[in-house]
């Protein structure tokens, strides 16, 4: 009798369980029919979101009330797709956190700093937005042009018409991009000399061989390999690579956008100078300048070479350092989810969106 | 009884089995969530492979090309394998745990002219015989190309990226090949496990002595008085400041104590001070608590056989809290294990392969930070990553588990001897 009460409870419980989950983690992807068929595997899908989003609790305070918004939602996207193509209903907003240098970047290109939409969803990282956008049918956010998109069920949207690809953003027809900038210590400011004459070495070759700009475009970095000169040549000038180096270490910091790319090409020199060694120690945009030449700089977190994936800002002079440029570019794409009808934004599109006056797809249809 | 005290009873009753119920059927579907997620990135060569993987170049500008004649492919070439028929090599297009794309050499013919390549690397290695070898991963290779320019072709050129590109320019491009760069397999887990072990023993030997004492400071031997009550409840303050708070202390105070130890950058060992500090109102609290249950009659017996305040803690009462320090060390592991905030200012997220407690380096909770802060997340790697832990913390909640059960057995057996030689002194 005392068991089978148990197991009743038990019961009940995993009802409420599957309950919650169908009503916070509803698959908008699939159409009606997929629906019958596929229930059992849908099934084993919401719980896996469900799970994913009980673990992301904790940093999100995910509300009940967002919940039933989200049951909202899934109404209204039925009601679009009934519809034909044609996109209504609120604009969902996502934008990346204030320390993130894309969103610092793509707020300058539309130019609404401080104008950002109060119903905008705040993402922790592009990986986090891609997956927010690609399950919201109603959202809009931005990623940079790494981003695999046909993963997290994105759609990359045109901006001004123009299609968001390498070859665009180097003729300077895609205009919604951002530098990758770095700066170097001061001149004399480095553990020795030797480490200095490598650091030098090696933003020649970041910057200006053919070698360092394939690497950097391997990553995902957007440079002109055309606009360079091969590693045999330039290295004529610094010596310091001909000679053993695996007693130095070159200490990079700052945005951790540029990991990759910078990662590419510290490897690809490795071999070319000498086996120094190397210590990537990205943590965001705002420590670039200020572990190379501001605050931090004698601190335990020290770096020789600090990166930002925007411009250095004017409260972050380089003029003392050795050596601060762009060295690539990366895009900033729209996005939107996969079956979103809308494909192309306008500069004067993002900026309704963004800053709130276009709340509603049919405002920015016509 | 009456009817309504029954059902209520029944009710609450009720209310706990669902409790129970609802938090039993969280924590599994979390297992699954992180099992399904991970299992399949998991491997032996994620656990034992290098983080950074090594660079490594080699030239061939010594070799008389012409002298080797066309290779042909062996049959026990995997499928999705590319053969050049010129040097004698074959590459196979995969996927790594990092989610890039390598190419990995999975078959050189003995007599290929690419075996006999020297390093051109500055340093103590130069000049050493170096070839192409299968296992590694190919990035850039270098050649001249039939109108006699030097070209490259790879997965850092613009040209190559694929296998199949890469062997059909080496074969219908190329004269010669000038020198290769390729790496061996990085990506793994190594450096960063041996990190977690090494803070989680650094930060215990720091925190559970001072812990323990001020513990038995305060419950044993501080006066009952406002002062020791107004300690009591900062240090339980304390507990209550976030990680990050501690993490920017540690960068500037203690690390003008790691100074004095001769480290210039950040490092485990400071990020161990910084743990410490964190930890020490949960051991205290722990620790405090396993006083308070060990009976006071043990006190006051110990006391009136003549032993001094001391001889008591160190012979009655610590022995007696032993389980009770031993779960406050649990705890502190699992608060180790799952730091992340505090250790990104004060370790790096630098990713080391060789950390030492002097030197920078990742414990697993900062490699899973590290892992998804870039521009493409990896949801796989980190659950593959949380898999790690969970089996750490296993293992050690287990050993600490099986510490304590021994303490009280070989207790309980020399208590069981002492009775039975009293036994037979009777007799």
């Amino acid at each position: 009798m005392k068991n089978l009460k148990k197991i009743l409870v038990l019961m009940l419980a995993l009802v409420m369980m599957i309950s919650v989950v169908t009503a916070c983690g509803g698959d908008k992807k699939d159409e009606k029919e997929e629906k019958e068929t596929k229930e059992e595997v849908k099934k084993e899908e919401k719980t896996e979101k469900e799970t994913e989003k009980e673990t992301k609790k904790e940093t999100e305070k995910e509300t009940k009330k967002e919940t039933e918004k989200e049951t909202e939602k899934e109404v209204e996207v039925k009601e679009t797709a009934a519809d034909g193509g044609k996109m209504t209903g609120q604009i969902n907003v996502y934008t990346r956190d204030a320390a993130s240098g894309t969103r610092e970047g793509f707020e300058s290109v539309v130019g609404f700093k401080d104008q950002l939409t109060d119903n905008a969803n705040e993402v922790s990282s592009n990986g986090d937005m891609a997956t927010k956008v690609g399950d919201d049918v109603q959202g809009i956010g931005y990623v940079s042009l790494t981003t695999d998109f046909a993963a997290n069920n994105l759609q990359p949207a045109n901006y001004e018409g123009v299609e968001p690809s390498v070859e665009t953003v180097i003729d300077g027809s895609y205009l919604l991009s951002r530098p990758f900038c770095y700066t170097t210590r001061a001149a004399g400011d480095y553990e020795s000399d030797e480490l200095e004459q490598l650091v030098k070495a090696f933003i020649v070759f970041l910057t200006e061989s053919t070698e360092g700009k394939e690497a950097v475009l391997s990553a995902g970095g957007i440079v002109d390999v055309e606009d360079s000169k091969s590693w045999d040549e330039l290295k004529a000038d610094h010596p310091i690579v001909d000679q053993d180096n695996s007693g130095l270490t070159i200490t990079t910091g700052g945005s951790t956008s540029v990991e990759k790319s910078l990662k590419a090409a510290l490897e690809a020199f490795q071999p070319l100078a000498g086996n120094f060694d190397m210590v990537v120690n990205q943590t965001g945009s705002g420590d670039g300048w200020k572990r190379t030449l501001g605050g931090d700089k004698d601190g335990p977190n020290a770096s020789d070479i600090g990166f930002a994936s925007r411009k250095f800002k004017d409260e972050e002079p380089t003029k003392d350092a050795i050596s601060a440029d762009k060295y690539c570019d990366d895009a900033i794409v729209v996005v939107v989810e996969k079956n979103n009808p809308v494909k192309n934004f306008t500069k004067q599109n993002l900026f309704d969106i963004f800053t709130g006056a276009a709340a509603n797809w049919e405002d920015i249809a016509k | 009884m009456n009817r309504i005290r029954i059902i209520k009873d029944r009710i609450a009753e009720g209310f706990t089995w669902l409790s129970s119920g609802i938090s039993a059927l969280v924590l599994i579907a979390i297992f699954v969530f992180i099992f399904k997620r991970g299992w399949s990135t998991l491997n032996w060569d994620l656990l034992k492979n290098n983080y950074n993987s090594e660079n490594l170049m080699a030239g061939y500008d010594h070799i008389d090309w012409d002298e080797h004649g066309a290779f042909t492919a062996p049959d026990t070439l995997p499928e999705d394998a590319f053969f050049s028929e010129k040097y004698g090599v074959a590459f196979v297009d995969s996927i790594n745990a990092a989610k890039e794309s390598q190419m990995e050499v999975v078959f050189l013919d003995p007599e290929s002219p690419l075996q006999d390549g020297k390093i051109t690397t500055a340093g103590p290695r130069q000049g050493e015989k170096f070839g192409m070898e299968e296992g590694l991963f190919l990035k850039k290779i270098s050649y001249i190309n039939l109108e006699g320019e030097k070209k490259s072709a790879g997965l850092t050129a613009t040209q190559g990226k694929t296998s199949e590109e890469l062997v059909s320019v080496l074969d219908n491009d190329s004269q010669e090949v000038v020198d290769f760069y390729a790496q061996t397999e990085g990506g793994g887990l190594k450096g960063s496990i041996i990190t977690t072990l090494l803070l989680i023993g650094l930060t215990l030997i720091i925190a559970l002595p001072i812990g323990v004492f001020a513990a038995i400071y305060l419950h044993e031997l501080a006066p009952k008085n406002k002062l020791t009550a107004w300690i009591r409840s900062s240090i339980e303050l304390l507990s209550g400041v976030p990680s990050v708070i501690f993490g920017l202390m540690g960068m500037t105070m203690l690390f003008q104590v790691t100074r004095l130890m001769g480290i210039t950058g950040q490092s485990t060992m400071l990020g161990a001070l910084t743990l410490a500090v964190i930890l020490l109102p949960v051991i205290i609290r722990q620790t405090e608590e396993a006083l308070i249950n060990v009976p006071d009659g043990y006190r006051m017996a110990s006391l009136s056989m003549g032993a001094t305040q001391f001889q008591t803690i160190y012979k009655i009462i610590i022995p007696n809290a032993m389980p009770g320090i031993l779960s406050a060390t649990l705890l502190s592991i699992s608060r180790i294990i799952g730091e992340s905030a505090a250790l990104i200012f004060t370790m790096g997220t630098a990713i080391m392969d060789n950390p030492a407690w002097n030197s920078r380096g990742t414990s697993l909770a900062v490699h899973i930070w590290t892992v998804m802060s870039g521009e493409q997340p990896n949801f796989e790697l980190a659950s593959a990553i949380s898999i790690v832990i969970l089996i750490i913390v296993l293992i050690l909640n287990v050993s600490v588990k099986y510490i304590t059960y021994r303490m009280t057995r070989d207790k309980d057996d020399q208590k069981k001897n002492n009775k039975k030689a009293k036994a037979t002194a009777e007799t």
